[in-house]
């Protein structure tokens, strides 16, 4: 009895293969011609960074377009501004003309960073499309370190690199709205320089982000 | 279509709002001792041997001046005293002659003051070294507002006095300390951090 229910589950099995292999439904779903994203971002400080917030911090949001040139292969933009921020009790500053100041430190750093991406989207006709990206650009950084009623603070500019890996999920086969969900690490050139005594060079770190995505056909 | 538009829009306009680059005034002002101090870079402090005390700390409140002579008056006075000793200063009498002097003045209520060399012209009779004007070696730091409480210590250069005018080497904020709210170890342990994030304020002591 065993047998016969095995080999009936193979049978069936392999009827259902052979038949999508044969016909392939009308429901495949569509590729693209442009997509929008709109995600939350939660950023983690690595590197150097790391020493000046360790925190992450979701304060963060970023859109998105990719334009469909060839199969898979997008170009596009993205526009995110971020803060991530720390709090330090008794730590003292150290000034370059001979001030010092210890209290409770609340260092952040707020950033507009702004890059062209070039993407590649694995099966961008499906519900669920896996893609990598690079994108090149750069930042407008400000760091502040602000102590009690003192705010002392820095603006830097900077080029950037950002791989990302990600995927575009729609909400159905034909339907024009769905969820972002990438990761990607970030290089910039920024650094911090505010203390007399330390510097903080090549600013770093990842990003996750999840958001909802319109596709355009 | 138009409502999903529409959802986004007012998610992203949440989003942006709070967002914003600052970040709540909650997280970012505590109201804790603040130690802040400014020495003259181009003083060589090995120049100095001796340093006299006053008996007092000038009180201020609005335009007002008092002294202030309680217990924690006394061990305020007594810490600077230890510190100067432990980095090398002789304590000697007023009459003595001492290379330098202090200040220390408390704030009694939190008031609106323009701190820059001629500040004290604002308190009449407040010249405990017998000089008309006191001057600054460096940009002073200029506090447009001081918290209840706040100390200001003056080191004050009496070796080297020009026109007239006694030179500030070395000076120390310290927000909040006298309001009663703060231990005799909260007062000592901060004139040691001033001392602390000044290193630069050492002699070596004379041999006798």
């Amino acid at each position: 009895m065993k047998k016969i229910l095995l080999m009936l589950t193979v049978f069936v099995c392999m009827t259902g293969m052979a038949r999508s292999q044969d016909n392939p439904p009308a429901s495949l779903g569509y590729s693209p011609s442009s997509y929008y994203t709109f995600s939350w971002n939660t950023t983690f400080s690595i590197g150097d960074f790391n020493k000046w917030v360790g925190n992450a911090s979701p304060a963060g949001f970023d859109i998105g377009g990719r334009y469909f040139i060839k199969g898979g292969l997008a170009a596009g933009f993205n526009i995110s501004w971020q803060r991530i921020g720390q709090t330090y009790e008794h730590e003292t500053y150290y000034g370059t003309s001979g001030q010092a100041l210890t209290a409770t430190n609340y260092r952040f750093t707020w950033m507009v960073p702004f890059t062209g991406v070039i993407a590649y989207h694995l099966m961008a006709d499906k519900t669920v499309s896996p893609y990598v990206s690079l994108g090149i650009g750069g930042d407008y950084m400000e760091h502040h370190l602000l102590i009690q009623e003192y705010d002392i603070y820095k603006t830097r500019w900077d080029f950037s690199l950002t791989p990302e890996i990600g995927a575009l999920i729609k909400f159905g086969n034909f339907a024009q709205w769905g969820a972002i969900v990438a990761f990607n690490y970030k290089w910039t050139t920024n650094q911090i320089d505010l203390y007399n005594d330390r510097e903080i060079k090549n600013l770093q770190m990842l990003d996750l982000k999840v958001g909802v995505a319109l596709t355009i056909r | 279509m138009k409502t999903k538009l529409l959802i986004l829009i007012a998610f992203g306009w949440l989003a942006f709002t709070s967002c914003s680059k600052y970040p709540p005034a909650s997280s970012r002002v505590a109201e804790d001792l603040a130690i802040y101090t400014q020495v003259d870079v181009n003083t060589d402090f090995n120049n100095y041997k001796t340093f006299s005390m006053p008996n007092t700390i000038v009180y201020i409140d609005g335009k007002d001046t008092s002294t202030l002579n309680n217990s924690n008056a006394t061990v305020l006075l007594n810490r600077i005293a230890l510190d100067m000793k432990n980095r090398g200063f002789e304590q000697i009498a007023n009459t003595g002659k001492p290379d330098f002097g202090f200040n220390v003045t408390a704030i009694k209520t939190t008031t609106t003051t323009v701190y820059s060399p001629g500040w004290y012209y604002g308190y009449p009779g407040y010249y405990p070294w017998g000089y008309p004007s006191y001057g600054y070696p460096y940009y002073p730091t200029y506090i447009s507002s001081y918290s209840a409480g706040t100390v200001i210590i003056d080191l004050v250069d009496l070796k080297n006095v020009v026109n007239n005018t006694i030179m500030v080497r070395w000076n120390a904020f310290i927000r909040g300390l006298v309001t009663n709210m703060h231990t005799q170890t909260e007062i000592t342990n901060s004139v040691d951090q001033a001392f602390k994030q000044t290193p630069s304020l050492i002699t070596t002591p004379v041999t006798k």
